[in-house]
């Protein structure tokens, strides 16, 4: 989409529909070294956007999943004490014991800071953990270095990895770690930007049933009292489905029918009302 | 470069600090800023840290690089002219079509928020034209539509805005749904309700701690040492109590019914309950007030720790507040004004909101608001009403 000719410059990748906006948010963010935070609905393409820059600056990724019981420690390092006690015991491995460091694992963000090269770090869902998850990660993004305590030792990134965060606004994030990050908010796509990101993801897919898929989509997520509504990675899902199937037309579609719902809707309560108003609609 | 900017931002609420202002004059003077729709963009990324002040931000931006009047001036003239409009809707249906440029039956299918939607609509295109786009309601004579049809409905993103100029962009206003004064929706509902979910630990000590148990085995030398904690569970209960009666709760009863939906969805512990204006001896299981009564009495054996959110506009006669047979159905008077039952269910349970879908600066026009006011903390029924009351009901 957007072209330019410099060589270390965000442009878009084979599987994501970037607009012009976010490209120039991406690289103003590289360039000026600080983490981008991206928030936005489930299925806008957060997730994407970190696999599409890797793919389109060639740097490899790294992608630190957030869980909600996740400690700091746990991404950047993990001192293997089991083994290390095994080890002691039974004595059957080349590992010196009395040396610690050969116990030490990188964590996530570990290994982005001991890369070679340049990497991508994905840090997914970010509001999952606690504050103190975040509260912890601001003196690292700070000093680009952490600490090993076991081994007294200090890991320094050796190339500035690219941050990228989402956020599901699941909790309020902190506003020192907000402070050090650039936003973005991804609104979710109208229509016609969802057509362009159909067309990348089937490119020869016929036209009528992307008209047909996406009119009923937008239907369908338009119902009220949904509470999980489908996102961008159900629609093509639903495609992927519909287009399995040997018996489909995309004329169904026109007429009313929705088949495999399922995949639109994954909460049982959801799928109730989905059905309903789908039947409804036929009926008449 | 660019201070007014920032204060004026400051100033309209954002919340900006000194230190991303310093980040965004060192992209300037690394010369990563070219254009207005660079300076757009990466002053919004580096200034502004949640959606909610997007539409502020360009607020902000159009009056500063375009000099379009601030949200302050142009909110009240423009709602006075919607409800002058509506007005003249009700009473001559065809005449607004004609202007509107729409069939008189197309316009009657919209409900009156539909409308006020494609009004300003239409509003905005003419400002962008001539400086003084709201004279042509008053007159009503002049044709306001030059494009008719234009994309009605619908949030813009990005992806087509490349041949539109940053303030073009900004004036938009594609975030409007986002910032704190615009309307609750079912995902900003929960993201607010999500707060009063609070995990504590709590039962006896009966999970291992798998990772402690690991660390203090191993910090002993391999003697096995079992850590255990207590299981988290949410242990908070939610009393919701929603004044469903009467046409003046009628406008808002969409966002209260998402607030409902929702709160059914969050809480594994709610009772929700009904009353009409106010409380007098009995609240009601049914929506319809009538098959399943419950006294207030009640509610003293109820956990006190338990939240109680009252959801109404107050807005009544000050008789039926007052008065010991206030209320305006026979059967329930009872000889107590309701204001005491009000103030029992307060002092029953300390945790206690009262959420108002009418907008804050219209609550002192209605004297009963004034005096609930003193009862129970009141908040409105906005994002920020919403937050403020959630943040009220988890303090301790």
């Amino acid at each position: 989409m957007n072209r330019r000719e410099e060589n270390k410059e965000f442009k878009g990748a084979t599987q994501y529909v970037l607009d012009d906006e976010l490209a120039k948010i991406v690289n103003i963010s590289m360039a000026l070294e600080m983490p981008l935070l991206l928030k936005g609905e489930p299925g806008t393409g957060k997730t994407m956007l970190a696999h599409s820059i890797a793919e389109n600056l060639k740097m490899p990724l790294i992608v630190l999943n957030v869980k909600s019981s996740m400690k700091l420690v746990e991404a950047l390092y993990q001192y293997d004490t089991l083994t290390r006690l095994n080890d002691s015991r039974f004595g059957d491995s080349k590992r010196d014991v009395s040396n610690i460091e050969e116990y030490i694992k990188m964590g996530k963000i570990g290994q982005a800071f001991t890369s070679d090269t340049r990497t991508v770090l994905l840090i997914d869902e970010i509001d999952k953990a606690d504050t103190d998850f975040q509260d912890d990660m601001l003196d690292v993004l700070d000093q680009m270095e952490f600490d090993i305590i076991e081994i007294d030792k200090t890991i320094r990134a050796k190339n500035r990895p690219v941050f990228i965060i989402t956020s599901n606004a699941k909790k309020n994030l902190s506003d020192p770690f907000l402070g050090r990050c650039n936003f973005h908010h991804i609104a979710f796509p109208d229509p016609k930007m969802m057509r362009k990101i159909i067309d990348v993801h089937f490119p020869d897919i016929d036209s009528m049933l992307t008209d047909n898929a996406i009119e009923t989509f937008y239907r369908l997520r338009e119902l009220d009292r949904v509470e999980k509504k489908p996102a961008t990675r159900e629609l093509i899902n639903w495609i992927r489905a519909l287009g399995a199937d040997p018996d489909f037309k995309p004329k169904k579609l026109a007429k009313g029918e929705v088949p495999f719902l399922g995949v639109l809707f994954k909460k049982s309560e959801d799928y109730g009302l989905a059905m309903q108003s789908v039947n409804r609609r036929r009926m008449f | 470069m660019f201070n007014n900017f920032f204060y004026t931002l400051k100033e309209v609420g954002v919340p900006v600090s000194p230190t991303s202002f310093l980040t965004l004059q060192k992209a300037l003077s690394k010369g990563l800023i070219n254009s207005i729709d660079d300076f757009y963009t990466s002053s919004r990324t580096i200034l502004v840290k949640g959606e909610r002040y997007f539409d502020l931000f360009d607020q902000v931006f159009a009056h500063h690089f375009q000099g379009v009047a601030l949200p302050e001036d142009m909110g009240l003239e423009v709602d006075a002219l919607l409800r002058s409009m509506l007005d003249e809707w009700l009473k001559n249906p065809k005449e607004l079509a004609d202007l509107l440029g729409m069939e008189e039956s197309e316009l009657s299918k919209l409900t009156p928020e539909e409308l006020i939607e494609y009004f300003k609509k239409r509003l905005k295109e003419q400002t962008e034209r001539h400086d003084g786009g709201s004279k042509w309601i008053g007159t009503g004579g002049t044709s306001p539509v030059g494009h008719s049809g234009n994309h009605p409905g619908g949030m813009r993103v990005g992806g087509v805005s490349r041949n539109k100029s940053a303030v073009k962009v900004a004036l938009e206003r594609r975030y409007k749904d986002y910032s704190h004064t615009g309307p609750l929706t079912q995902a900003t509902i929960g993201e607010a309700l999500k707060h009063l979910r609070n995990l504590i630990p709590s039962g006896p000590k009966d999970q291992v701690n798998i990772d402690s148990t690991i660390y203090n085995t191993i910090k002993n030398g391999g003697e096995i040492e079992i850590v255990f904690d207590r299981g988290l569970k949410d242990r908070l209960k939610v009393i919701l109590a929603i004044d469903n009666g009467g046409w003046s709760m009628d406008p808002f009863i969409p966002v209260v019914q998402t607030l409902f939906d929702y709160a059914r969805a969050q809480f594994k512990d709610v009772k929700t309950y009904f009353f009409h204006n106010t409380v007098y001896d009995t609240l009601w299981e049914d929506p319809a007030r009538h098959r399943k009564p419950l006294n207030v009495d009640e509610f003293v054996r109820v956990d006190p720790d338990t939240r109680l959110i009252m959801v109404g506009d107050a807005s009544m006669a000050p008789y039926e507040l007052m008065s010991s047979d206030g209320s305006i159905y026979v059967d329930t008077r009872s000889g107590r004004p309701s204001i005491e039952r009000l103030q029992f269910m307060a002092a029953s349970f300390p945790h206690n909101v009262w959420l108002n879908p009418v907008p804050s600066h219209m609550w002192h026009y209605t004297m009963t608001v004034d005096a609930i006011r003193q009862i129970f903390p009141m908040f409105e029924l906005s994002l920020d009403g919403l937050e403020g009351a959630i943040s009220h009901l988890v303090a301790k």
